[in-house]
């Protein structure tokens, strides 16, 4: 469903990402891995059509994105959650939900505000409370519930684990894996490296805005010599 | 009973600073720009309010076509003079900004005349007995009426609708609210319409309690309206409300009781110091 071809990307003069390729298929998890700096978040963001692409192309389907506005990718079926939440801190759980379904109809965002509390419970007791004054877990949870609410078929995901108590972390990756199994492509940037080879289907590494490397999950799992390489000793 | 009427005075002129500092408050929050051109909306909405009266004859009309046209004026000095200087540093808004007001007091002076314009036909003079000895005009009693409606308005469309929920969005996160598809082009045209025709209320409502309006109507607003948002905290609402107020009302006590030391507007400065002195971030400001 998406594929990826010699992507650019950066700010201003700085380039963060060079000829970066790779394919996505429904169902399936791309880990997108890569010591800081690397221009993971800048893929992500280029993606999304934040950060400013300077070239390749985008292919959702087989059409080209590229010069799509942020609001048209969403439409197409894309959704961010982004590298330190940035949840709205001054809104509401239920508010923040509100603009993740911001440019569907009235109806589509009931039911999706719904599903959102519906993967997530503990969004739904908060509802009415500061999105600001939720513990690091219930921000992370409502920046994964905000994306879910336009109902995405690809799903891109920053740094999903940072800082979070393993059980937390095991609630939001229970959730992927269930997203996963309903068709969702994932691509999962992650800085813990085991969890990400255990969960992901392919990886692609990236060093100082290139790509390093890319395969099966589970050859990047066998090769120590990578992990030691590009990812620092896991 | 003498306080009571003080208090009520400070009330109507706290409402009117609150319409107009409102919207330098609702420009700051969304670009971190100081918007002394504001001034200059709201001596433009005098101007309309006026004229607008003088030719129909309603007075009604004359707020709409005044909100609707300033409103439609604030998006144009946005759009032409602030949205080609965002991604420089915000001094030189504020310059393009100062700018822009003194040239306006210069284009009403051409467009209107030097001496100012007057109501042929004043409306809304008659007064009400509040109690035994106090009276206030119908204007005065409109200022606050239309305040608190213009007020409930905006805080009903920033809370419970999708577009305010979109806007304040914005306001806290410019970026994500982009990834979540808001347009934030339209959202600062809706900030400066609304900012502007509240502005623009306040001119025609300050045009009608001095039945004047003159080029130079903006100055000390402007002015006074920086003092009450730093006072209130730059960017907060409600401390720019409570700010708005509190200066009416000290004014109001203060020319009474210390107006053979302090003249009105020097009143506001002083206040300003003092609240900084004690909360440098305002009555209402966070850190
Ligand atoms: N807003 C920005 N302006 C300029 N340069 C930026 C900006 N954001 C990131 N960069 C630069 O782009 C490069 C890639 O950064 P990016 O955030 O994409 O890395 P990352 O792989 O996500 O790192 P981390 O693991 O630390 O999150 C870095 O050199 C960084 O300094
Ligand atoms: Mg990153």
């Amino acid at each position: 469903m998406l594929d990826v071809k010699n992507l650019s990307a950066g700010y201003g003069d700085i380039v963060a990402v060079r000829d970066f390729s790779f394919l996505l298929k429904p169902g399936k998890i791309l880990a997108l891995l890569g010591v800081n700096g690397a221009g993971k978040s800048s893929t992500l963001m280029t993606l999304m059509g934040i950060v400013e692409q300077k070239g390749g192309e985008i292919l959702l389907d087989g059409v080209d994105i590229s010069n799509l506005a942020a609001n048209r990718r969403i439409r197409q079926g894309m959704a961010i959650v982004p590298e330190g939440r940035r949840i709205f801190s001054d809104l509401s759980v239920q508010e923040n939900l509100t603009i993740g379904g911001h440019i569907v109809d009235a109806a589509t965002l009931k039911r999706g505000i719904a599903q959102a509390y519906e993967y997530f419970p503990r969004l739904a007791e908060r509802m009415g409370q500061k999105a600001g004054s939720l513990s690091g877990g219930e921000q992370q949870m409502l920046a994964i519930g905000r994306a879910l609410v336009s109902n995405p078929r690809l799903l891109l995901v920053d740094e999903l684990s940072l800082g979070l108590m393993p059980k937390i972390i095991d609630e939001c990756y229970d959730v992927l894996a269930k997203l996963r199994s309903d068709g969702m492509a994932i691509i999962l940037v992650e800085q813990n490296t085991e969890r990400a080879l255990a969960v992901a289907d392919d990886v692609a590494v990236l060093e100082a805005g290139n790509s390093v490397w890319s395969g099966s999950a589970a050859d990047a799992a066998n090769d120590s010599s990578l992990v030691e390489t590009f990812l620092g000793t896991a | 009973m003498l306080y009571l009427e003080l208090f009520i005075q400070g009330l109507v002129q706290g409402s009117i600073y609150g319409l107009i500092a409102l919207g330098l408050t609702l420009v700051y929050g969304l670009l971190r720009i100081l918007h002394v051109a504001h001034a200059a909306l709201f001596t433009l909405g005098g101007y309309i309010g006026v004229v607008v009266t003088n030719t129909t004859g309603s007075f009604p009309l004359a707020i709409v076509v005044a909100m609707v046209a300033v409103g439609l004026v604030g998006m144009a000095v946005y759009k032409l003079a602030y949205e080609p200087l965002l991604h420089r540093p915000p001094y030189i808004a504020l310059i393009a900004s100062i700018a822009l007001f003194i040239a306006s007091e210069e284009i009403f002076r051409i467009v209107f005349g030097p001496f100012g314009l007057s109501y042929i036909d004043p409306p809304l003079q008659g007064q009400i007995e509040i109690f035994a000895g106090f009276r206030l005009k119908y204007g005065e009693i409109l200022v606050m009426g239309i305040a608190i409606v213009m007020l409930s308005a905006l805080a009903w469309l920033s809370a419970k609708t999708r577009t305010g929920i979109a806007w304040r969005a914005t306001v806290t996160d410019p970026e994500m609210a982009a990834a979540f598809g808001i347009n934030i082009q339209n959202v600062r045209y809706l900030n400066f319409f609304i900012a502007s025709a509240l502005a623009a209320v306040a001119g025609v409502l300050v045009a009608l309690l001095n039945n004047l309006v003159e080029p130079t109507m903006g100055s000390v607003p402007s002015y006074k309206a920086l003092a009450i948002i730093v006072l209130g905290g730059l960017g907060s609402i409600r401390g720019t409300l409570v700010a708005s107020l509190a200066l009416g009302i000290i004014e109001s006590f203060g020319t009474i009781y210390v107006g053979h030391l302090l003249d009105r507007d020097a009143l506001a400065f002083a206040f300003l110091i003092l609240i900084l002195m004690v909360r440098p971030q305002g009555l209402l400001g966070g850190k």
